[in-house]
């Protein structure tokens, strides 16, 4: 009684605020497990979203030019077979002086037309590095006809199998290539298909030719480069650790960056899968804030209604001489015991489910009928894992946190404004 | 001085056109330890009165002062801490929080009072053995009676240490035996605390266990004397 004031410890409120949200033990549970379930599924339905897009992700880079690339600058905007790097060797020396941990891939693309005697069609020639290249490791698995280019075959070329059905052309079989020279000339080189890979990404069976990086040298000799100098029109740099991949292309900015090399991430080589995931994830997010919704109905009604029925209890509380914010901290409090409860039982039935599907995963190939998983010119591994990264966990946590909060406020108010006359007169 | 004094308490209420009035021109004083009962008909402003008195409700006209603080004056929040402190309330029903025991029922007031554990414990527990309820201040309200409810409400009002307890119609739910064991531990605790009681009734045989009675008829004292109390101890 050393101040005149009234007291509501922390621990009475809580006590209360417990007490009170038990006393409809139905009703409350209900809630929760609508709440828990809900966040089960946001979970889950984030976290295969996040496996889909990271294995999409993950092969469109082993597809693709790797983490970091290295190549002429402007080739980005407008790629062209006369823009390469001249001396490749001393890009290749500086690379490796680095010692960057994971892989430096030189590759020569091109573009070129493909003709048989039966067809002509535009295509991509890939050359590769005799060393060994991931994309080789990717499509390998692939070739459905034929064998792969043998280290030293200089004429051997792969090809997919949307081409080899255009140009007609079968293992064994002669193609032209023929590539555009700066000012107008053309020259061309004689190619045999030794192989064939069938990947159901139509932008790589329909375009691409692999052959050896020297077979694709020559149409730079042809330009004009030294081919003593190693020429190439890019470097792929695969990263052991991909979450070390600003750090590394700081680093390789730093050292390469010319008025004629450019340092790219895969995000700047492929701003259209980027953006695909983008809008994937606002599917994701519609489908969160529809939880969200369900959430925010679901404490709001339970408190509400537990607000309703006790109005003359709140009522005589306020007659009794407790304070109008005590009664508001006290109303609240029971959201937020509600909440820390959704949030808790939530994380654990979605945690689990997350983990059961992180490592036996989902079989989203026969999800999608058996076909293809193929978008944005990767592929997604037929078996999704479901990937939460703390950031998510945070993020998810914060989110159903705040909603839940956020809906205990109404309550909290309306059972604030009670007056004890009009509650003990009812 | 008084304890308690009214000064041309007026309350009227509007009625969509109409005013009703339900206080008119009340003067009262009322001393310290005096044992009052209000009575008269129905809506002749018995409640009315008692939300004036205990600071629950605003008069339209008049001044209320309480042991030398005029609470008409008094804003939300002090006049809330101000019944804390000063107020025991007993009401015809629904007294006690649903959630709580007895006893946690009785000490909450003293929580709110920012009383010591021990101290509040202790009285709490002192106050049920008095109104006979030591057996069973471990239960919740659901799992007593309606007339140990009033009695857990009659210890918590006490066990406070109010200057006045108001209590509107506490006996209106009880059957009369129990309407007056409850009077009657009422008034032997008013006794030896020498708190000051006002309560409502319409039953004659509660009523004859006050000191002084004071009649209310459409909004006005119309009578208002002392009285002979009749009281017969119980043990309970
Ligand atoms: N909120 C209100 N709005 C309008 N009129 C009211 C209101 N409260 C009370 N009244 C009126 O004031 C008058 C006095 O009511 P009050 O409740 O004080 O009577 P009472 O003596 O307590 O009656 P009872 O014995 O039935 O409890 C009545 O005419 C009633 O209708
Ligand atoms: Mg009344």
């Amino acid at each position: 009684m050393n101040s005149r004031h009234s007291h509501l410890p922390v621990a009475m409120l809580l006590m209360l605020a417990w007490r009170n949200i038990w006393r409809h033990w139905r009703r409350t549970l209900i809630t929760l497990s609508s709440i828990a379930i809900g966040f089960a599924l946001s979970v889950l339905m984030i976290g295969i979203g996040d496996g889909a897009h990271n294995s999409l992700i993950r092969n469109a880079i082993k597809l693709g030019e790797g983490h970091i690339t290295v190549q002429p600058r402007g080739y980005l905007e407008a790629p062209a077979n006369h823009k390469y790097l001249a001396d490749g060797k001393a890009l290749l020396a500086k690379l490796d002086a680095l010692e960057v941990p994971g892989s430096v891939e030189p590759r020569i693309a091109l573009q070129v037309l493909a003709s048989t005697a039966n067809n002509s069609v535009g295509a991509g020639l890939e050359g590769l590095s005799p060393r060994g290249d991931r994309r080789v490791d990717m499509l390998k698995p692939h070739l459905v006809d034929g064998a792969w280019i043998e280290p030293g075959d200089l004429r051997g070329i792969v090809i997919g199998a949307g081409m080899a059905g255009k140009l007609k052309a079968k293992v064994g079989g002669k193609v032209v290539l023929m590539a555009g020279k700066q000012g107008g000339d053309s020259q061309a080189q004689l190619a045999r298909v030794r192989g064939i890979f069938d990947s159901k990404v139509d932008e790589l069976d329909d375009y691409l030719i692999l052959g050896d990086i020297a077979l694709a040298r020559r149409f730079l000799e042809g330009e004009g480069a030294d081919p003593t100098l190693e020429p190439v029109t890019r470097f792929a740099v695969f990263l052991d650790d991909p979450d070390d991949m600003a750090a590394w292309k700081a680093r390789l900015k730093a050292a390469l960056e010319s008025d004629r090399v450019a340092v790219l991430d895969w995000q700047e080589m492929m701003p259209q899968l980027v953006q695909f995931i983008m809008v994937d994830d606002a599917g994701n997010y519609i489908f969160l804030v529809l939880i969200l919704i369900m959430v925010v109905f679901g404490i709001l009604n339970t408190v509400l209604m537990s607000v309703l029925e006790r109005t003359r209890e709140f009522g005589l509380l306020r007659a009794l001489g407790l304070a109008r914010r005590q009664l508001l901290a006290l109303v609240f409090c029971e959201s937020l015991v509600l909440s820390l409860l959704a949030v808790t039982i939530g994380w654990i039935m979605g945690g689990g489910t997350h983990l059961w599907f992180s490592t036996h995963g989902i079989d989203i190939a026969s999800l999608m009928g058996g076909g293809s998983t193929a978008m944005m010119g990767s592929f997604m591994d037929p078996v999704i894992r479901t990937e939460l990264s703390w950031d998510r966990v945070v993020q998810l946590t914060l989110i159903i946190f705040g909603a839940t909060l956020g809906s205990g406020i109404y309550p909290a108010i309306k059972a604030a404004r009670v007056t004890p006359v009009q509650a003990l007169r009812t | 001085m008084a304890l308690l004094s009214l000064h041309g308490i007026g309350k009227r209420y509007r009625q969509g056109e109409v005013e009703v009035s339900a206080l008119q021109g009340i003067d009262l004083e009322i001393e310290e330890g005096e044992f009052v009962a209000l009575v008269g008909p129905s809506g002749s402003g018995k409640t009315t009165l008692l939300n004036i008195v205990g600071g629950l409700d605003a008069p339209s006209e008049g001044r209320t002062e309480l042991n030398g603080t005029d609470i008409t004056t008094l804003k939300e929040a002090r006049l809330s801490d101000f019944r804390l402190f000063q107020l025991g309330f007993i009401f015809q029903a629904y007294n006690l929080v649903p959630v709580l025991s007895a006893l946690e029922n009785v000490e909450l007031v003293m929580v709110m009072q920012g009383r010591p554990a021990e101290d509040r414990r202790r009285r709490a527990q002192h106050y049920l053995d008095l109104v006979g309820l030591d057996k069973v201040m471990h239960r919740r309200p659901s799992a007593l009676s309606g007339g140990q409810q009033q009695r857990v409400a009659v210890a918590r009002a006490l066990a406070a240490g109010p200057r006045l307890v108001l209590a509107d119609e506490p006996t209106a739910n009880l059957d009369s035996e129990n309407a007056t064991a409850l009077l009657d531990i009422m008034h032997r605790l008013a006794r030896k605390q020498k708190t000051t009681f006002i309560f409502s009734t319409h039953d004659q045989r509660v009523m004859e266990r006050a000191e002084r009675i004071v009649t209310l008829r459409d909004g006005k004292i119309v009578d208002d004397r002392r009285v002979e109390a009749r009281h017969h101890e119980h043990a309970d």
